[in-house]
């Protein structure tokens, strides 16, 4: 059964694999929606699940989510346009997320974005050393709802003052919710810059989102 | 050759990570950001495309050569100056954490005030060796120009040997230039070096803008740099420990082969502080069974290559000073010190994976520091020490409290605590301080002997210009 093996394949973290099935989704003219949702998104949920549960670690979930990316963008087109059809549209929350000019340290941003993914968030990550201009212009053009700015080091954090500033000067504060994070931030430190949220760990990170587009 | 020497890696390991790195930086190379450093090893004859560096092994290992076997750091006063390597270990107090946690466990984030603080518990503690670099990050202070601040306090406050900044060719420039005149002058800098300072890469595989421009400007000066990795198995390594030593050997002998072709004889220090990734919330752990590994490793590493080591520390992931942290804290002194590591970055202070510094800690770390450094002693055996004539005399089932050779002996043998509880148990019950408790009085007493060193006045004037107009042409 396919979207058996649609998930499977995403809890194998196997990229390959829902590459192969997603084509055969195309190729056979199989329901898109039904490939996503009872077979991509299980997965995916079946992996958040087994991480809640101490089962699984972040190979598994960064693995799942770049996993359920391949597939997304084999269905995209198609998935849109049955979505179309039946006059639903994505309501899935759109985050951009990135490090911030002058930062380099990656490893923490890629981990919240995989558990930003796994939990049903389109993300979109801009990298690292990224200045204020390329988070604001991705958020625009993607229509994001959050935009999240990660830094490592305590001369990079004032970029993300520099964010909130940034969005004010072009009038687009409250167009977006900004939430921060990395090693030296703190509560006290985004609140003192303005940002809307601030998390320690990638899954106070997830249940900041979720909170801030209730 | 010390008595005290732990091997956790046969000779055939570590002639295997060996080749494994040789083969990484010759077909791999090192992407190397800073563009002086990629057109000085160009002209050396190694290749690039763009700024990926390709090392050749056999140019390595000629330039890996070239570095001193050990030497020594001069203090402004001669009695702390710091022979760094061969059987010795210098211990050097945490560097770089943001927050201070208060006993008790309130977090905060760092101030000047508690930079001086640590700065003059470093100076008046006997175990630490140096006075240290950033101690922690004073964060009231701008954060462009606090290294400066740090400079002149650590000059004008202790005459231990200081570390430098790495904030970049110009941070390291003025780290010469502030110690220049208290040595007599950039000259003499090239016979001595005066200062050392941290270089880290950027694993896997990279040496970024501003460690490199300091790397480089040190060298230039021939002052001394500990290279260091900082490998996570799992995340920016592989999650096997052979495969992390692998990637960090490449990174670090890297790095020593550039300091080495800008100024060849460049003390350097093989460094690593590699560790593990927590493979649920993908924080760095270091303190645990596998960086203990690595420390040793590392030593065995680094003696192969003929340089001195620093590895380990008083780690901890524990955000109190508690159970954890003294467990975690002994091995990850323990391990370096019975594998023959010579430079102990971070072994006072440090909690919750270097992001915090406690008073409390910086104690307690000083005193497994004090217990290993008379493990690492060893065990005399010679006519005195074997004591026949003495147990001869006291003869069956007398005792030795009483003899003159226990009179003696006992204070150089037995090393006396400063911090840990001996008393009977309604000694103890008295007061039933914790060890946490016991510290915050040990902390203070350390503080209050401070003794000022002073420095002359006119010198203080001309450092102090100088970081006036420093700090004028940055904020600029």
């Amino acid at each position: 059964m396919i979207l058996d093996e649609l998930k499977a394949a995403v809890m194998d973290g196997d990229a390959e694999q829902v590459a192969v099935l997603c084509r055969k989704v195309l190729d056979e003219h199989l329901s898109p929606v039904e490939a996503v949702e009872q077979g991509l998104i299980k997965g995916i949920e079946e992996i958040g699940r087994l991480w809640t549960e101490g089962e699984m670690f972040l190979p598994d979930v960064m693995m799942g989510a770049d996993a359920l990316k391949v597939g997304l963008e084999i269905l995209g087109a198609e998935l849109s346009k049955a979505k179309a059809a039946a006059g639903d549209t994505d309501r899935r929350g759109r985050i951009v997320i990135g490090t911030v000019k002058g930062d380099i340290h990656d490893i923490g941003k890629n981990i919240v974005s995989a558990m930003m993914t796994a939990a049903g968030f389109d993300v979109f990550d801009i990298g690292y050393d990224q200045g204020v201009d390329v988070f604001v212009d991705k958020a625009e053009q993607v229509g994001a709802q959050i935009i999240a700015a990660s830094a490592l080091l305590t001369t990079t954090m004032d970029e993300q003052k520099e964010l909130v500033e940034y969005l004010k000067s072009k009038g687009l504060r409250s167009k977006y919710k900004v939430i921060i994070g990395g090693g030296p931030t703190t509560q006290g430190w985004a609140d003192g810059v303005g940002a809307d949220g601030w998390a320690e760990t990638a899954n106070e990170a997830v249940a900041l989102c979720h909170k801030l587009l209730d | 050759m010390s008595k005290v020497s732990l091997k956790v890696l046969t000779d055939e390991d570590v002639r295997r990570i060996h080749e494994a790195s040789m083969k990484l930086l010759e077909e791999v190379g090192i992407e190397v950001e800073y563009e002086p450093a990629v057109r000085i090893l160009q002209e050396a004859g190694l290749k690039a495309d763009g700024r990926r560096v390709f090392f050749d092994p056999a140019y390595v290992q000629k330039k890996v050569a070239e570095a001193p076997h050990d030497f020594t750091l001069y203090a402004r006063d001669p009695r702390h100056n710091v022979h760094i390597g061969g059987d010795d270990v210098a211990f050097v107090p945490g560097y770089g954490a943001p927050f201070m946690i208060e006993a008790g466990g309130t977090r905060r984030l760092a101030t000047w005030d508690d930079y001086l603080n640590l700065l003059k518990m470093a100076h008046a503690c006997e175990e630490m060796d140096l006075s240290g670099g950033m101690l922690v990050e004073p964060n009231d202070l701008d954060d462009h120009t606090r290294y400066l601040d740090v400079l002149y306090a650590h000059i004008r406050y202790s005459t231990k040997v200081p570390m430098g900044s790495s904030y970049g060719a110009s941070g390291a420039r003025d780290t010469v230039e502030l110690l220049a005149p208290v040595f007599g002058g950039k000259e003499m800098l090239q016979e001595k070096p005066v200062v050392i300072s941290l270089i880290n890469t950027i694993s896997p595989l990279k040496l970024d803008v501003r460690q490199t421009g300091a790397l480089m400007e040190y060298a230039r000066w021939k002052q001394a740099v500990v290279i260091a990795a900082l490998v996570m198995a799992g995340s920016t390594g592989p999650a096997t420990l052979a495969g992390v030593l692998a990637v960090q050997n490449a990174e670090v002998l890297a790095g020593i082969t550039l300091a080495q072709t800008v100024n060849p004889g460049t003390p350097v220090v093989y460094g690593s502080a590699s560790s593990i990734t927590d493979m649920r919330t993908g924080c760095v752990s270091i303190a645990n069974a596998e960086s203990a590994l690595l420390n040793a490793a590392t030593a065995q590493l680094a003696r192969f290559y003929g340089v001195p080591c620093r590895a380990g520390g008083g780690l901890t992931d524990s955000k109190a000073v508690d159970g954890q942290a003294g467990y975690e804290s002994c091995l990850m002194l323990m391990s370096p010190i019975a594998s023959g590591v010579n430079f102990i970055l971070h072994t006072a202070g440090i909690l919750q994976y270097w992001l915090c510094m406690s008073y409390e800690k910086f104690v307690m770390d000083a005193e497994i520091a004090g217990m290993l450094r008379r493990y690492k002693r060893s065990i005399d055996v010679n006519d005195n020490s074997l004591a026949l004539d003495v147990i001869k005399h006291v003869g069956p089932g007398g005792h030795f409290l009483t003899q003159m050779h226990t009179k003696q002996n006992h204070k150089t043998e037995m090393r006396k605590p400063m911090l840990s509880d001996r008393q009977s148990f309604e000694g103890w019950a008295k007061d039933r301080l914790t060890t946490e408790a016991r510290a915050t009085v040990l902390w203070k007493k350390l503080l209050d002997s401070y003794q000022d060193p002073g420095l002359d006045e006119r010198l203080q004037k001309q450092l102090q210009t100088y970081v006036e107009s420093r700090k004028k042409e940055i904020v600029k």
